[in-house]
């Protein structure tokens, strides 16, 4: 077996420039795949992150009713009771109660629909990091009177900037309508455009005292210590408080869930693709090397070389050329998403605000699992199993006499 | 004397072509332990078909082949490698060496196939290459070795699996005539000295009268089976 090993690695080195073109295309071809695979895992992981830290953490609460019907008027009941468990409980690193209300937001030109969430300015920002978010003007403060945060987008929209005054319109808990007077105190942005566009900032307090009610929580968001711990935290509540309805991130938003298993499936198609590709470049070298070599086959078969080694021999050949060149590709795209894993693509130069407006973020930071580090060599491997069967057959099937006699 | 190869009726005919070709017609040979056979004719005469035959190369249309007793047309294909590995040595025209291995190497190959022990195929590749003259070659690549000296290894190898008999189709085909002379004259000395069966094919005139026996063959029948003295 040794020596086997040896010929087919001498083997392929006998036409040199050959093996090394086919080697260079496999370093290339992976190289481009990891890439690719890297960016795409990364887009989708920021996405993914963006969209649990910013938007929905990792569970809500609601009253049943209120997902069904959207109105304020149905709070979260035994709410003390709640945020107590809630502080004290250790898998919970942060929380926030908000009131949640649909309305209208209006300058003295425009109007557009908004929710208007209530905040604990503390908690928020320590749940969703909203006040890092904040690009112009200032973070909520208690002191201020009735301010707002708005979102880049519609601050844009609305030609609004910190210390404007808009109007906001709502339904009250009873169902009369009611207006209020707010002064914008800062412009948020975060990675989605839309969010930005749909959602203002209040303080509880005052939306409470407009609403008829001190004290209205239609909403809690919870992150835990660890993501992994999230169902088991949800039927815990679920079985504790009955009457709410507790949600995680993947039943919040399928999509982004989605989004998740997207990186790794958009890793593998990527990959499949270019081991495809590989795959006939491959069994077309390994054809030529087979053909050029009738008579020395023959004369091996001839001499009493069975036709198992000779398969062997032929399949090491295609996987040491393939190997070679994935560890290089490997190596070459490992180091390159290695390199820009802090610093990040700019890629909003290219795709301009395009990116933004789906939630995603313009700098990419390449991301490779680690487990692809396996995955990958397993895949090339079997390719090349794949790849030297024919050309293996081929050599196999000739026939010794006839073979010798080729001129 | 012991018969090493016996063939009764040979024939092989190929149907390939418009009209069938008996390239072995009725051959009935003995070939005795210890000879030296030439198998000479002109081109096409079927010296190569002959020799495939009774190299369990190829399969005859009719006829049986014995070596050692055994008849061996009627083997399987995978019983035919094993039997060849472990009873006939090969010498060809060309392309006799694997490229990427010394002439040691090459050597030693053949007793990795059968699976002989390291110490072995050590001991036995150098002996053998010093018997065909070419101690100083142990580790060269065959495209550091002039042809007569890749045939001298070819010979080595075909001799360090110890064979039954060895075939060689025209082993001088493509040597010039000294190189062709040298490696006759050290096929000559081991079947002297080590009493090998040697059979090999030619239609050099300068090589036959080595031979101590020389069978012609014409249009695939034996036309003259000569001892020479
Ligand atoms: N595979 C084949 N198919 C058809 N005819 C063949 C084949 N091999 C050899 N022959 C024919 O058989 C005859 C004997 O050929 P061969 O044994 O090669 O002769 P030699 O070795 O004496 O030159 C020739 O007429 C040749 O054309
Ligand atoms: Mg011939």
């Amino acid at each position: 077996m040794k020596t086997l090993l040896i010929i087919s690695w001498r083997n392929i080195w006998r036409n040199p420039q050959r093996s090394f073109v086919m080697i260079v295309a496999i370093m290339a071809g992976l190289w481009g795949g990891l890439m690719a695979a890297s960016l795409a895992q990364g887009l989708m992981n920021q996405r993914f992150r963006t969209g649990v830290e910013q938007e929905y953490s990792h569970l809500q609460i609601h009253h049943p009713e209120f997902i069904k019907q959207d109105n304020a008027k149905y709070v979260i009941d035994k709410r003390e009771e709640l945020s107590n468990h809630l502080d004290n409980d250790e898998l919970v690193a942060a929380w926030s109660g908000r009131t949640i209300v649909s309305g209208m937001m209006g300058t003295a030109t425009l109007t557009s629909g908004v929710t208007i969430k209530g905040i604990d300015p503390e908690m928020e920002a320590q749940t969703t990091f909203l006040d890092k978010n904040i690009i112009d003007g200032s973070y909520l403060e208690e002191s201020a009177r009735n301010p707002v945060l708005i979102g880049r987008s519609l601050a844009e929209k609305t030609k609004t900037r910190p210390g404007s005054r808009i109007v906001l319109t709502f339904q009250d808990l009873e169902g009369e309508l009611a207006s209020a007077s707010f002064r914008v105190s800062g412009v948020f942005q975060t990675a989605n455009s839309y969010f930005d566009e749909t959602n203002v900032f209040v303080l509880k307090q005052d939306i409470g005292q407009y609403l008829g009610k001190e004290m209205v929580v239609n909403e809690i968001a919870i992150v835990l210590n660890d993501l992994d711990q999230v169902s088991e935290f949800a039927r815990t509540y679920a079985s504790k408080y009955p009457e709410l309805e507790i949600r995680t991130w993947s039943q919040l938003s399928p999509q982004l869930a989605f989004y998740n298993e997207l990186g790794s499936t958009m890793f593998m198609i990527i990959l499949m693709i270019i081991l495809m590709a590989l795959a006939f470049g491959l069994m077309n070298t390994m054809l030529m090397s087979v053909i050029e070599r009738i008579r020395e086959l023959g004369m091996l078969m001839s001499i009493g070389m069975s036709k198992r080694r000779v398969f062997v021999m032929i399949l090491l050949e295609t996987t040491f050329l393939t190997l070679t060149g994935a560890f290089g590709g490997m190596l070459v795209g490992y180091t390159t998403v290695h390199i820009f894993q802090n610093k990040g693509i700019n890629l909003g130069n290219v795709g301009g605000d395009s990116l933004t407006d789906f939630g995603f973020e313009p700098i990419i930071y390449p991301e490779l699992a680690p487990s692809y580090g396996l995955i990958l060599p397993i895949l090339v491997i079997i390719t090349a199993f794949a790849t030297s069967i024919y050309p293996a057959l081929k050599a196999i099937r000739l026939k010794p006499a006839e073979a010798v006699r080729q001129e | 004397m012991k018969t090493v190869i016996k063939t009764t009726n040979l024939q092989k005919i190929y149907n390939n072509s418009v009209a069938p070709v008996k390239a072995v017609n009725n051959i009935s040979l003995e070939f005795q332990e210890g000879e030296f056979t030439a198998i000479v004719g002109p081109s096409g005469s079927g010296k190569t078909t002959f020799l495939n035959l009774i190299g369990g190369l190829d399969k005859p249309t009719g006829g049986e082949i014995y070596i050692d007793g055994t008849e061996i047309s009627t083997m399987k294909e995978s019983e035919l490698f094993d039997f060849r590995l472990r009873n006939i040595g090969f010498v060809f025209q060309s392309y006799n060496l694997i490229p990427v291995l010394t002439a040691k190497e090459n050597v030693s190959f053949i007793m990795l196939l059968q699976k002989r022990s390291k110490a072995e195929m050590e001991q036995r590749a150098t002996e053998m290459l010093e018997q065909v003259g070419l101690s100083d070659k142990l580790n060269s690549r065959p495209n550091q070795l002039s042809g007569g000296q890749q045939q001298r290894v070819a010979v080595a190898r075909a001799l360090a699996s110890k064979p039954k008999f060895v075939l060689a189709d025209e082993p001088t085909a493509n040597l010039d005539t000294e190189s062709a002379f040298n490696l006759l004259d050290i096929m000559e000395k081991l079947n002297k000295e080590e009493n090998i069966t040697l059979i090999f094919s030619t239609h050099d005139q300068r090589v036959i009268e080595r031979a101590g026996r020389v069978i012609t063959l014409v249009d695939g029948s034996v036309s003259k089976d000569e001892v020479i003295s």
